[in-house]
């Protein structure tokens, strides 16, 4: 790290313990309870670019032998230089070799099927990727309706600003079980989590019908 | 524990690296008499003191290959002093004091900011230099009491077979 770098670093988690085990937690849940929307517990300072539940989320989850790959609107900003100081983690080279992955507002999301999805032998060695919406919904109009582990019946959530074929995307992701990619949706206050063990179908549409 | 670029020449600025390491060796006292007063300001902490472990390396007759001589600790933060945009004060120091990792990291804030450089040269890395070239001379004095002056007593005549035989 530059020592330039270094002069545009907030303040991390105000309480290094506590804070990153409430924020764990709280990614617990979320994997837990596949497309329920948690509120992020304010437990840190955060960067100026970048939603704040998934720099905080990062921040929690991250150490040192992860490699995180950012989105060009994040890459080279302060949310960068403030992720691997108080992470010690090291940039991937590319999104298909990160471990972890950070997609901004805006960017696109990479496609599911190139990222790393882990071996047979190594399922967890997978890639968990963090995407940042504008807003996340337990209601909407057209959203997704999730089944599958964690979930007694059915759970609708309503996320705009993932890619148009992302169900089909979802769909190839779930079938490479137990291998395959981790979601966190992420407001600048909330997550959602999608693990590989969720199936996604759109909601059916009035207009349809 | 004293390094060449500690002497400073006469109208030479001192560069960052330079003071980093003074700072990291300098006594607690040294610390606190000079940065009392900054110290008691309100400090923005990037990086609260923390102490870790560090595998010191070293290498037989500094040519050989390497190997660990063993861990040290080392107490390391960083911080503000002052508001967003003042400098970054990072200290990295041996052993496990938070106070001397707080105070050095102070220092080294203010000594990045030209209206405080000047002073702080003067009241502290002036100290540090001449406590670690003391120290230094302490220690080679220390050491040039058990000096021993080999000498061989040259034979008085013939080569060293010859002298065998007799």
């Amino acid at each position: 790290m530059k020592a330039d770098d270094l002069q545009q670093v907030r303040p991390g988690f105000r309480d290094p313990a506590i804070g990153s085990q409430s924020v764990f937690r709280s990614a617990l849940s979320a994997l837990s309870h596949p497309g329920r929307v948690i509120e992020m517990p304010d437990v840190s300072e955060l960067p100026r670019h970048g939603h704040g539940a998934a720099a905080v989320l990062l921040q929690a989850l991250v150490d040192s032998d992860c490699s995180v790959w950012l989105s060009p609107l994040l890459a080279g900003t302060d949310a960068a230089a403030w992720l691997r100081f108080h992470t010690g983690c090291h940039w991937a080279a590319d999104a298909a070799s990160a471990r972890f992955l950070w997609v901004a507002e805006g960017d696109a999301l990479p496609a599911l099927a190139s990222l790393d999805a882990g071996t047979d032998a190594y399922p967890d060695q997978s890639a968990t990727c963090v995407v940042e919406l504008q807003a996340l919904d337990a209601e909407g109009a057209d959203g997704l309706v999730l089944t599958g582990p964690g979930i007694a019946s059915e759970q609708s959530l309503c996320a705009s600003g993932l890619p148009e074929d992302f169900v089909d995307q979802w769909d190839t992701n779930h079938r490479r079980f137990p291998r395959g990619v981790d979601l966190f949706l992420a407001t600048p206050t909330h997550i959602a989590g999608l693990p590989r063990s969720t199936r996604v179908r759109a909601a059916q549409t009035a207009v349809e019908a | 524990m004293f390094h060449a670029f500690d002497n400073t020449g006469p109208n030479r600025p001192t560069p960052r690296p330079e003071w980093m390491a003074l700072l990291s060796r300098a006594p607690l006292p040294l610390l606190e008499q000079a940065l009392s007063a900054p110290a008691a300001a309100p400090l923005q902490w990037l990086r609260k003191p923390e102490a870790g472990l560090y595998m010191v390396q070293g290498r037989a007759g500094g040519t050989g290959q390497r190997f660990n001589l063993g861990e040290m600790t080392v107490t390391r933060c960083a911080l503000r002093v002052g508001g967003e945009d003042s400098a970054v004060g990072v200290a990295y120091v041996m052993g496990r004091n938070h106070r001397q990792a707080q105070l050095a990291a102070v220092a080294d804030a203010l000594l990045q900011d030209p209206a405080h450089h000047e002073a702080l040269d003067g009241a502290l890395l002036q100290p540090v230099r001449q406590h670690l070239a003391l120290q230094q001379a302490q220690r080679a004095a220390r050491a040039q009491s058990t000096q021993v002056d080999f000498f061989t007593v040259a034979r008085e005549s013939g080569t060293p077979d010859e002298g065998e035989d007799e």
